[in-house]
């Protein structure tokens, strides 16, 4: 592939020289080392779909510590499993005002790498033997069925099957990411997480909530004791906008005293069951307060005349929620926590904890910048492009195992009559990262 | 210090959207302040709206709140319809709202006159109590200098400005106390008269930090228009009539909402031609404008108005001996509601309790004449203007003012 780097490095140089002169330093001194190559297994690279808005930082970069942030890693494989369909192109273009479709043969022509119709041959870059550095699977949107538990059936674990038996056929591992949960099926994570241990190569998985910005800054200091934690969701779908809250507001909770013990029950209440729960104070109405209060977003009478409102006054959420959702889950240790997916309150995620000696509650929002530049998946990016790089991944993939079982039970509770899961399975102990891991630059 | 203080709102119009709407909806139903609804303890008890245009919310929400009366005149709303003054201060809020333009694109907003009404009560009573204007102080600079000269008379605080210098910021940092700054550039939305004050003074409200303090503005040249601004652009340095092309890089990198020029991408840093094609795209009807002005301490300043190449407020500043310019997002939640009001207000609040401005008015003064200026220098053939007037000397607040918790 050297003739496709001699032309992408000329499209960089080019790129960013050409925005007013002497802008070139950051890439110019990394261009001397060669980059980790790395394989892109998507299931569709179309406009502001994950595959896209992640993968394309690998191609053109991203901002980072106040500069346009040339990758240490260069794209010389993928494997995109789907074309967008003729409704959702006739959708989004409609939402995005220009043409639609399957990006990636474009990017590869236009980048210069393999296009490859099988996850192996991707990986060898069409040749005998394992031909990367790193592997970038991003498994979210596409048309795949749903299970009766209302989980989307993406195969994130099936991806990640066929990337080990190369591994193992070739004899050699590298650092694999995972976009979002690591499978609906907490059997099928466990197994991921178990190659990743067999084999000895750093995976790193999750959302971008965890290390976007918030807003205000905030970080529960590393062993403080948490009494009690909340979080607010937006989203309408708990497989996946619920991931998010629950990744967020887990990597805030990690950090409590004794770290990580595993999460022992949980349960999922729908509709009229949410607001009966409130009012028996299943959560703290403080706790949920100070949640809502961090959000920029709110609907409600707001939209009717922008007029500013206490969500959390008595019988608001009641009166403009219709479809409420709690994820009510118990921690090993006793750690009480709650999601709540709140559609038509807020447009934010937000979350806050009850934290140390004097019980003070700590609460920010998880800030997500707007399309189409989501500027959040390039904090995600920078985590991913550590990874391969450094072969350390910077936050255990046991949170996001963790979550990723948190996720099933709920949904396990949903045709098991909404009622309280018991989760032996999710006793996963681990240690939070010393190191705050959200964005502050 | 006043335990409940009693304060009248003297506005142009008080509809959706209008600064009004979003400062007084605040005294009347709260707003978010560190992690909690807010509920000023301040009584908003009269109100004096000069136009009631169709399906504005002023009677509605008097109705509702029936605590805030509305009174006919500004003189009878600061007096609640006695003889003497009978409020603990003043909002004036005189943006929206429909009002003639002059031939420079000044939109003549009665500020001024609003405030003289204001203080002749104030006169008339021989009592005086703390004023906000919200933004800058008047279109025309001698009579923002008198309304500064009129409170110095009286001796009431007088709090104005922007909620650009209070809002949210992406990272939390401020502009070091004392820090050597050479050069520094906004690159922000909008145009003349109506935003670039919100640039201004989001750029004064970090460089006023700077070593020595304010020390005031020696000169100013604005240009509009592609060409002029590519022009700039190019020239690759301040000296060269253009600015740092560093710090252009840094705010186009901190911009979270920056127009992609190529389609099916979401995000690329533009090259020069792509953000010359974005400018003049027939999609963007905006017209570039670039104030550069240098103050009398020798700072370089850039303003730098590209709605449609990006659609949000950045800052960076070049500091003397550090390898990367410092710099930040002023961050402006969308609609509805606005928050960027909550830190603003939260001021307008501390000026009523206290009696005193959060913030210096000096800083909006000098605003107020970098605005009036720069329409000056567009109007007059886009001629560089010397500012003797604008020599404003102050020191800014020891503890950072913008909203961060």
């Amino acid at each position: 592939m050297a003739g496709s780097n001699t032309r992408r490095d000329f499209l960089e140089l080019a790129a960013t020289t050409a925005l007013a002169g002497s802008l070139a330093p950051t890439s110019a001194a990394t261009e001397r080392t060669p980059r980790k190559r790395i394989a892109i297994l998507t299931t569709l690279w179309s406009y502001l779909h994950h595959g896209q808005h992640i993968g394309d930082r690998f191609l053109v970069g991203y901002p980072w510590e106040v500069d346009w942030h040339t990758p240490q890693v260069e794209v010389v494989s993928a494997h995109v499993a789907q074309e967008p369909t003729a409704a959702d192109m006739q959708s989004r273009e409609a939402e995005y005002g220009f043409p639609q479709g399957d990006l990636a043969p474009q990017r590869a022509s236009q980048f210069g790498f393999g296009l490859y119709p099988t996850i192996a041959e991707a990986l060898r870059c069409g040749g005998n033997s394992l031909a990367v550095d790193g592997v970038v699977i991003i498994a979210e949107h596409g048309e795949y069925p749903y299970n009766a538990k209302g989980q989307h059936l993406y195969p994130r674990a099936e991806f990640f099957q066929q990337v080990v038996d190369v591994f193992d056929a070739d004899g050699r591992s590298v650092p694999v990411f995972n976009d979002k949960h690591l499978s609906y099926s907490f059997d099928k994570a466990l197994a991921m997480v178990d190659h990743g241990r067999r084999l000895g190569f750093p995976m790193l998985a999750g959302s971008s909530l965890p290390v976007t910005w918030r807003m205000p800054e905030m970080e529960i200091p590393l062993g403080a004791p948490i009494s009690e934690a909340l979080t607010i969701d937006p989203g309408t779908s708990l497989d996946s906008s619920g991931f998010h809250a629950l990744e967020g507001l887990q990597c805030l909770v990690e950090r409590r005293k004794g770290g990580e013990t595993g999460i022992r029950a949980v349960q999922l209440l729908e509709g009229d069951a949410v607001w009966e729960a409130m009012h028996r104070g299943a959560w703290s109405r403080e706790l949920m307060s100070r949640a809502l209060s961090r959000s920029d977003l709110v609907e409600g009478i707001t939209l009717v005349d922008a007029r500013t409102q206490d969500l959390s006054a008595p019988g608001v959420l009641e009166q403009i929620i219709t479809d409420p959702k709690a994820v009510l889950f118990r921690y090993q240790d006793g750690l009480q926590a709650t999601l709540l997916m709140l559609p038509g309150a807020t447009g934010d995620y937000t979350a806050a904890v009850r934290t140390g000696k004097r019980d003070e509650i700590l609460s920010t929002k998880f800030h997500l910048p707007p399309d189409p530049n989501v500027v959040y998946s390039a904090c995600l990016a920078h985590h991913i492009e550590q990874m391969i790089v450094t072969g350390r991944p910077n936050y255990p993939i046991e949170r996001t195992l963790l979550v990723s079982g948190l996720l099933e039970a709920a949904h396990d509770s949903r045709v098991d009559g909404h009622r309280p899961q018991l989760t032996p399975q999710l006793a996963i102990r681990y240690h939070a990262p010393r190191q705050s891991h959200y964005c502050r630059t | 210090m006043i335990q409940r203080p009693r304060i009248a709102a003297v506005v142009t119009e008080y509809r959706r959207y209008s600064h009004a709407q979003h400062i007084l909806d605040r005294y009347l139903f709260g707003y978010s302040w560190n992690g909690r609804h807010h509920i000023p303890e301040i009584d908003l008890v009269s109100l004096y709206t000069d136009q009631q245009p169709d399906g504005e919310l002023s009677r509605s929400r008097s109705a509702l709140c029936p605590q805030m009366k509305i009174y006919p005149t500004i003189s009878e709303a600061l007096t609640c319809g006695g003889e003497k003054l009978a409020v603990d201060g003043v909002l004036l809020i005189g943006e929206h709202g429909n009002y003639p333009f002059n031939e420079k694109g000044q939109h003549l907003y009665p500020r001024y006159e609003f405030y003289q009404q204001i203080t002749d009560v104030f006169r008339q009573s021989g009592r005086s109590v703390p004023v906000f204007n919200d933004k800058h102080l008047s279109w025309k600079w001698e009579w923002a200098q008198e309304m500064v000269r009129i409170s110095r008379e009286l001796d009431f605080p007088l709090l104005a400005g922007s909620s650009l210098p209070v809002t949210r910021r992406i990272p939390q940092v401020d502009m070091p106390l004392g820090a050597r700054v050479e050069e520094a550039m906004c690159v922000a939305v909008g145009g003349v008269d109506g935003y670039d004050i919100h640039a201004l003074e989001a750029m004064q409200s970090m460089v006023e930090r700077r070593r020595g303090g304010e020390s005031g503005v020696a000169w100013i040249h604005a240009v509009r228009g592609a060409d002029a601004v590519m022009a700039a652009l190019r020239s690759g340095s301040f000296d060269a009539g253009g600015w740092d092309p560093d710090l252009f890089r840094a705010c186009l990198c901190r911009s979270h909402q920056l127009v992609p020029t190529r389609q099916g991408f979401n995000h690329h840093l533009p090259t020069s031609d792509e953000i010359h094609d974005r400018m003049t795209a027939e999609d963007n009807p905006n017209t570039p404008v670039l104030y550069r002005y240098q103050h009398r301490d020798g700072l370089k300043m850039s303003m730098l108005l590209i709605e449609g190449v990006v659609n949000d407020f950045t800052f960076a500043a070049r500091l003397a001996g550090k390898k990367k310019p410092l710099s930040v997002q002023m961050f402006l939640p969308p609609r509805e509601v606005c928050n960027f009001f909550n830190p603003l207000t939260h001021a307008t609040e501390q000026l009523f309790h206290t009696g005193q401005a959060p913030y210096p008015v000096e800083r909006t003064l000098l605003t107020t004449g970098l605005t009036a200026s720069g329409v000056e220098s567009l109007f007059q053939d886009q001629q560089i203007l010397v500012t003797p007037h604008l020599g404003i000397r102050y020191q800014p607040t020891r503890h950072s003012t913008y909203w961060s918790h």
